[in-house]
């Protein structure tokens, strides 16, 4: 089971907090692109994702009980 | 000048907060800082850093103070409104009534890698108050090239986001974002509520003063993002995210934000119905004469030392002495350019 915590406009695109997904030994590559497909989302590719809390890139391959959070760059100022 | 003893009082509750003390203080006003923008972001840093007993800042902005930023915008006043001052001189004027002793240089440019790069010399950080990823990536390379830290932050709705970034130590912008995001919310389509800047703000200068008074071990070694309304925040850790072929801070740097392909010449501003367009050469306009001939071909003109503004059939055009114009009322890069090039040629 993964985990997967939802911020700022992503939280309110699939209207809650977080969802949890049956499967692991994704990347983090194929978690977005299983998301954006699932909820229709518009493209994941430029938001951070943390794995754990920590920084992590496409490529990281993710285990049970791991907890994804995406995270969307902020612009304005 | 105040006395030295004047001086002391005024910090005397910083300088008794241990790990800053005399010594902190004193780093502190020896340091220069550039603050690139003088929004939100850019006046609650300027306000808080001036306060704190800075030395020098120069302030960067290319934008005049209206009416929708008193909202968040807390150096302003409806009199800065009215005289339709640009940001970095309103500020200056402000952040010299706190204390009359930092020197602050008030820049009215839009800023590039060639003239940011020009003001960069003397500076020991970076506070990063801008809109847009373009102009972040720039400073994120200036910053790797030249070895000046710098502390990014962002906010939109009730969002935050901030990242320091040390040189030869941390990771860069460049190696959390591959690419530039598109810019998927902006103050134009998610607001923006004051206490989101305050929060980020807080977050940076505190970050600020940590490098100022060289307290280095004390830097947050972590992105932060936080959500005042939806009551999340969230800390991520940094200690795999440094990428040793990043072009910007790697083995193989190129810089690839200082070489001027990704330059805009015109953009939509960010939280207004507003184009800016400028000129591909920097050119110096005689304001008064070109306020005459407007005039003379039926524009509304208005114009003081640093701009001229302009209206006709409700279209309204604000140019700058720099040639740099905003045409309200539109996201239209295309018409904005046009209307732009029917007045100036």
């Amino acid at each position: 089971m993964i985990k997967v915590l939802l911020f700022a406009q992503l939280r309110d695109d699939l209207g809650k907090e977080s969802i949890s997904l049956e499967g692991n030994s994704w990347s983090v590559a194929e978690l977005k692109k299983k998301m954006t497909a699932d909820y229709q989302l518009a493209s994941l590719e430029t938001v951070m994702t943390a794995v754990n809390e920590e920084f992590a890139d496409d490529d990281t391959i993710l285990s049970d009980g791991d907890i994804v959070a995406f995270i969307p760059p902020v612009s304005g100022g | 000048m105040d006395t030295k003893e004047e001086r002391k009082e005024r910090y005397s509750r910083q300088t008794l907060f241990a790990p800053i003390g005399e010594r902190g203080q004193w780093n502190i006003r020896k340091k220069h800082i550039l603050l690139l923008g003088a929004g939100a972001l850019g006046t609650a840093n300027a306000e808080a850093l001036t306060r704190a007993g800075v030395g020098k800042i120069t302030l960067v902005d290319r934008d005049y103070v209206e009416l929708s930023n008193l909202q968040r915008q807390q150096l302003y006043t409806e009199r800065d409104v009215e005289a339709r001052l640009p940001k970095a001189e309103a500020a200056k004027r402000h952040l010299l009534e706190i204390d009359h002793g930092v020197e602050v240089d008030a820049i009215i440019i839009d800023a590039t890698a060639q003239n940011l790069e020009q003001l960069l010399g003397e500076v020991d950080l970076i506070v990063d108050a801008t809109d847009n990823f373009e102009t972040r990536m720039i400073i994120n390379d200036l910053s790797q090239k030249l070895h000046i830290p710098w502390i990014y932050g962002a906010c939109v709705g009730s969002v935050g986001m901030t990242l320091t970034i040390l040189p030869g130590q941390t990771p860069c912008l460049h190696c959390l974002l591959k690419t530039i995001p598109i810019q998927g919310m902006t103050c134009d389509t998610g607001g923006i509520i004051s206490p989101a800047v305050t929060m980020v703000a807080a977050h940076q200068t505190a970050e600020a003063l940590k490098i100022l008074s060289e307290n280095w071990e004390a830097v947050r070694p972590a992105l932060v993002t936080f959500d005042l309304w939806r009551n999340q925040y969230q800390s991520v850790k940094l200690t795999k995210a440094k990428k040793k072929d990043c072009l910007s801070c790697g083995d193989q740097r190129t810089y690839p934000f200082l070489n001027g392909v990704n330059e805009t010449k015109t953009a939509v501003l960010c939280g207004r119905d507003t184009v800016q367009v400028r000129p591909p050469r920097p050119v110096k306009l005689q304001l008064d004469k070109l306020a005459k001939k407007l005039d003379g071909s039926g524009y509304a003109v208005r114009f003081n030392p640093f701009l001229l503004s302009c209206e006709k059939d409700g279209e309204r055009i604000v140019i700058f002495e720099d040639g740099r114009a905003l045409i309200h009322g539109t996201k239209d890069m295309i018409h904005a350019k046009a209307a732009y090039q029917s007045i100036l040629g």
